[in-house]
């Protein structure tokens, strides 16, 4: 089980003044619960390195958090931060993540989980800019299938693709 | 849940490697605005000297209007930054939106009484304009530079508002610093050239800021 807020500011407040007792305990439990916040966020096979990307970021903003204030909004606030920048990063590499085939190897139900929360995002966007993001980001097509799919040129694509993720961080910041 | 082993190095590591920290204090923040703000102001002082006038009876109510509502923007907008500073969900509130349309007023008032008095030109012909919106932009580039340092400590998570924040902060807070030292107190003057500042420099703001405090 993943501890409450009240501990988790405990143990943030302890590790600020360096107890590394309660920092070690603070990460993991930091760990499953960005794991919990992420799994209908990202594609499976991209969760670990996210989770891992967020407890690095609270690692070296640790000083940012404000003892005053609850633990869970700061740490949620940083994860939705990494968690766009990751989207950011994921599409600039798309060509190295396609070589891997990361995505075939997760279970079939997780794929679908994943996919359905996107979707949930991508309710914000224009249907072009969800189109082409699903088609490329989601289903693993290269810029140039997707445009032969949607019609869409391939310079369109990838304005559209850059639009998109540019909105849905957007959205994401403005999400309070 | 089990965590990967890769996970687990990575938090022994982490953990290796923990040291204390100074806490983020909003308190802290502000005091530092605040204090780039009065340096601005004394090295305004300093090359300009101050307007002892304004104590004597010699400024307009326009003069005293302008600069309170220059520090409001300014106190709204720095406070915004600061809290920036520290990642949250939650209510962030909307005064420095409301700030910059209450100073926005002003330019209006301006160009409102010069064109229905006919003079026009005299606000846009202003000898004073540019050592006004000058002196007060580099007045801003102190603040800014104390708001930028302040982000690059914390973890700001919204980059574009952020940067908005510090523009009008540091051209509010700026403009009022170099407000003390300047002697004239016409609608045109100071609701023009000693708005000026602020738009621009919140433009800059937004250009420039954003590489600087994204992490």
């Amino acid at each position: 089980m993943v501890a409450d807020e009240a501990t988790l500011a405990r143990l943030m407040a302890a590790s600020q003044k360096g107890d590394k007792a309660a920092y070690n305990v603070l990460l993991s439990e930091a760990g499953m619960w960005l794991e919990r916040y992420f799994r209908r966020r990202v594609p499976p096979h991209q969760l670990d390195d996210l989770v891992q990307d967020v407890l690095m970021a609270v690692h070296n903003k640790r000083s940012s958090w404000d003892p005053t204030r609850p633990f869970l909004p700061w740490l949620s606030a940083i994860a939705r931060y990494r968690w766009v920048d990751h989207l950011r990063k994921v599409y600039k590499h798309e060509a190295d993540l396609l070589e891997d085939g990361d995505a075939f190897e997760d279970s079939e139900e997780d794929v679908v989980e994943a996919r359905v929360s996107l979707e949930r995002l991508f309710v914000h966007l224009p249907a072009k800019q969800s189109e082409v993001i699903e088609l490329v980001k989601i289903e693993g097509l290269s810029v140039r299938e997707a445009a032969q799919k949607t019609g869409q040129s391939e310079s369109l694509v990838k304005v559209n693709i850059h639009r998109g993720l540019k909105k849905l961080a957007s959205l994401v910041e403005k999400a309070e | 849940m089990k965590m990967s082993k890769k996970r687990d190095n990575m938090i022994a590591e982490l953990t290796a490697e923990l040291e204390p920290v100074r806490r983020f204090s909003s308190k802290t923040g502000l005091a530092c605005l605040a204090a780039a703000t009065i340096a601005a102001s004394a090295i305004s002082i300093a090359k300009y000297s101050f307007w002892f006038g304004m104590f004597e009876g010699d400024a307009s109510a326009f003069f005293w209007l302008t600069n309170a509502m220059l520090l409001l923007l300014g106190a709204a907008s720095a406070v915004g930054v600061v809290i920036s500073g520290s990642p949250r969900v939650g209510s962030r509130g909307n005064a420095p939106e409301w700030g910059t349309a209450m100073l926005a007023t002003l330019p209006l008032a301006a160009i409102l009484t010069m064109v229905s008095g006919g003079h026009a030109h005299e606000g846009l012909e202003d000898p004073a304009a540019f050592h006004c919106v000058s002196s007060s932009l580099a007045a801003a580039g102190l603040v800014g530079i104390a708001c930028v340092l302040w982000l690059r400590r914390g973890a700001p998570v919204s980059i574009e508002r952020s940067a908005w924040l510090v523009g009008i902060a540091s051209g509010s807070l700026g403009t009022a610093a170099f407000g003390v030292t300047c002697a004239l107190d016409t609608v045109s003057h100071l609701g023009l050239w000693h708005t000026a500042p602020v738009a621009i420099a919140a433009v800059i703001g937004r250009l420039v800021v954003p590489p600087l405090i994204r992490w």
